[in-house]
């Protein structure tokens, strides 16, 4: 899939709008979870909430903060290509506000943050 | 359609006026500090031989109250028409007068609208006049009606010169006024001798409940008026003229400054309650950082933490007393504040009381900090407002904050001290370790590489000592510091390691300690097996490769025969708390960005 192939920027709800159609990688806090288990909703660092959509069922239980890969749907919602939980109960937990103060600082100097020149062709 | 917009718009304004507000300011109690009014209505009083004068009928949306009386210096807000009726204005300063009948008069010193009357749809509620326990009640005491109030009982008419005006509005078109305040500040006498002959002047700076001004008294004044004045008493002056400030000599809230002159009086008050001891203006410590340095300016905060009291020699070989303190406020942020001499000395930080300094110079040392020179008025405990709130604020929530501290750019948060955190360019930019005692600095760096030659060495096995002992050749080992030998020794690690981070890299010398917390095994074991497995013993070395601490080091210039070079030792290592150090560099990212 053409999201592995590039640098996703990380971004947060404010940004989604300006990623539709883009892969990207969000990190939030689990919300709720859909019953069919098919799609859920993250919290990011400024407390606003993304939908995410799975191509399959989840098949464990979801809590805490998630990292999620996908491509952001006209509709602003994040159709997931992978996630990953980060697990916080090995005592370090993960400030949501804090990687917010980061993801600004690296969108707002992009020169000095050229992630997606990584890309080579 | 017009009728239901209007409604709508007079619905939402119902919010904006600060409930409670007209209560509150008649008796002059302060709980609701920049109240938002709205104007009822405007009368222009003539002045006589002063400037006019206007009064408001002013509106909290449950009551109105109609003793407002607007400062001569915003007159222009009502010439312009910018104080119509209806209009949304906000009060940023202003003082309460008790007229000696017993009526309050509240007398605005700075306000804003923040809506013109034309945004406005009407009045706002159904306000009720607001009635003080003293007053008489009924339509007499209304705006508008036949009795309105005399003018001798303006605080502020010039024929009235037995009345008391608040310093803040003294300006020079009104000569017959009188002031009650404080003195808080009285210089010595300057003489002077020039071509136009002989002088003499004195100057003093004075308070009262509405600012600040600095007075002037010339030749005869001084003469008449120095031995009378004493700092920290209340007196009536009455008459000095007045010009505007220059500012070179004082920084005090004023445009304009006192000269006393002949018809000038000055009468000791006794009644000295109401007159504070002096005026601040103080800046909210989050507030600094937007300031430039060498800035003076007022503080107040909570003492959180002190450090003792440290005697330092200056250039001119003078010993003097040093000590740092931290002071936070209801911001949440911290700052740095020196205090010297007999202030550091006698400065007693126990119980984090809440300390005052007025004119206080900010400094860029850290990031952002504060001294208290010799200029400067420190007090402890003051009896004032602000350090009530701040007690309050601070016992409720802000004793269990950490708060950010603004003395941390390149030295960092942490415990009582402050950590001095460097990159390893610096060493060579700064000159580290150049001047005559070592330099300590913290930083974040990995290792590249640990030399496992030579890492080992026999030391005294006795409790404290770590002396390298001599092989005897014959099963012992001597050991010259204890003057004794042994038949065993103890491994102890002194480790040679460069470290790098993205500037630069540094070769540095890791004792015991350090030793073992980078290579993770302590220093027996490793010893045991470098004596029976050379490839486990390397391995150790490589897995301990590339991991990233926070490392405080000592740097020392050193000369051996001739050659210089800089001599770098680890006190510590530690992990790398991750949480803390993206804080800093986020802020110093940001610091960076608004000095550009």
């Amino acid at each position: 899939m053409a999201v592995f192939e590039s640098p996703k920027p990380r971004i947060n709800h404010s940004m989604l709008s300006q990623y539709i159609s883009r892969a990207i990688c969000f990190v939030g806090r689990v919300e709720k979870v859909h019953p069919t288990g098919k799609s859920f909703t993250l919290s990011d660092g400024e407390g606003k909430s993304a939908s995410v959509e799975l191509n399959e069922p989840l098949d464990e239980e979801l809590s805490g903060v998630v990292e999620v890969v996908g491509v952001v749907s006209n509709k602003g919602a994040i159709m997931a290509s992978a996630y990953n939980m980060l697990r916080e109960d090995q005592g370090i937990p993960f400030d949501l506000e804090l990687y917010n103060e980061a993801l600004k600082v690296i969108h707002e100097y992009p020169q000095h943050y050229p992630f997606e020149l990584a890309t080579s062709g | 359609m017009f009728t239901l917009h209007s409604y709508k718009l007079s619905f939402n304004m119902n919010n904006m006026l600060t409930k409670g507000a007209i209560e509150d300011l008649t008796k002059g109690s302060n709980n609701l500090p920049n109240p938002i009014l709205q104007l009822v209505n405007i009368r222009k009083i003539d002045g006589g031989s002063g400037p006019a004068r206007f009064r408001l009928m002013m509106s909290d949306g449950q009551h109105s109250m109609s003793s407002f009386m607007l400062s001569a210096q915003l007159n222009p807000m009502a010439e312009d028409n910018r104080l119509a009726p209806n209009c949304i204005c906000q009060l940023k300063r202003n003082v309460t007068n008790v007229l000696k009948d017993g009526r309050h008069v509240v007398v605005i010193l700075d306000m804003e609208v923040v809506k013109s009357a034309d945004e406005v749809a009407g009045k706002i509620g159904e306000p009720t006049p607001y009635v003080e326990g003293t007053m008489n009640k009924g339509p007499s005491r209304e705006f508008g009606g036949k009795k309105a109030m005399p003018l001798s009982a303006m605080p502020s008419t010039p024929g009235g010169s037995s009345k008391v005006v608040p310093i803040a509005s003294l300006n020079p078109y009104q000569s017959k006024w009188t002031i009650r305040a404080r003195v808080t500040n009285k210089s010595g006498i300057r003489t002077w001798s020039n071509s136009r002959g002989d002088g003499k002047l004195f100057s003093m700076e004075i308070v009262d409940e509405s600012g600040e001004i600095r007075v002037t008294a010339f030749t005869q004044e001084v003469d008449k008026f120095y031995s009378i004045i004493e700092t920290g008493k209340v007196f009536y002056i009455s008459k000095g003229s007045l010009k505007i400030a220059n500012k070179q000599y004082s920084s005090l809230k004023n445009d304009y400054e006192m000269t006393l002159n002949g018809e000038s009086t000055i009468i000791p008050c006794e009644d000295t309650q109401d007159v504070p001891m002096v005026q601040c203006n103080f800046i909210s410590i989050a507030d600094l950082e937007a300031r430039e340095k060498d800035a003076i300016l007022d503080v107040i905060g909570v003492c959180k933490s002190v450090a003792d009291v440290t005697r330092l020699t200056t250039k001119n070989n003078r010993e003097v007393s040093k000590r740092t303190l931290n002071l936070m406020d209801q911001s949440g942020k911290l700052v740095e504040v020196t205090l010297w001499g007999e202030e550091a000395e006698n400065f007693d930080g126990s119980g984090q009381p809440i300390l005052a300094i007025k004119g206080a110079k900010l400094s860029d040392y850290g990031g952002r900090s504060l001294s208290a020179s010799f200029s400067s008025t420190v007090m402890v405990n003051p009896d004032i407002p602000e350090a009530y709130k701040l007690r309050g604020w601070y016992d409720q929530e802000g004793h269990s904050m950490d708060g950010q501290s603004l003395t941390e750019a390149r030295t960092g948060g942490g415990g009582g001290g402050n950590t001095n955190w460097k990159t390893l360019t610096d060493i060579k930019t700064e000159h580290l370790g150049h001047g005559d005692k070592a330099d300590y600095f913290s930083c974040i760096a990995t290792i590249v590489y640990i030399r496992k030659e030579n890492c080992l060495y026999q030391a005294c096995p006795s409790q404290d000592c770590s002396k390298k002992v001599v092989d005897q050749q014959n099963g012992m080992f001597r050991c010259e510091k204890c003057d004794k030998e042994f038949p065993n020794f103890k491994y102890r690690l002194i480790l040679s390691a460069n470290i790098a981070d993205y500037g630069d890299n540094q070769w540095v010398t890791c004792f015991q300690e350090s030793a073992e917390a980078i290579l993770g095994q302590n220093a027996a074991y490793l010893g045991q097996l470098k004596d029976s497995n050379e490839a486990a013993f390397e391995e150790i070395f490589q897995q301990a490769n590339f991991h990233t601490f926070i490392f405080r080091n000592r740097v020392k210039l050193e000369t051996y025969n001739d050659e210089s070079r800089i001599k770098a030792t680890v006190m510590e290592v530690k992990p790398v708390d991750h949480k803390e150090y993206s804080k800093r560099l986020i802020m110093n990212i940001r610091k960076m960005a608004a000095t550009q």
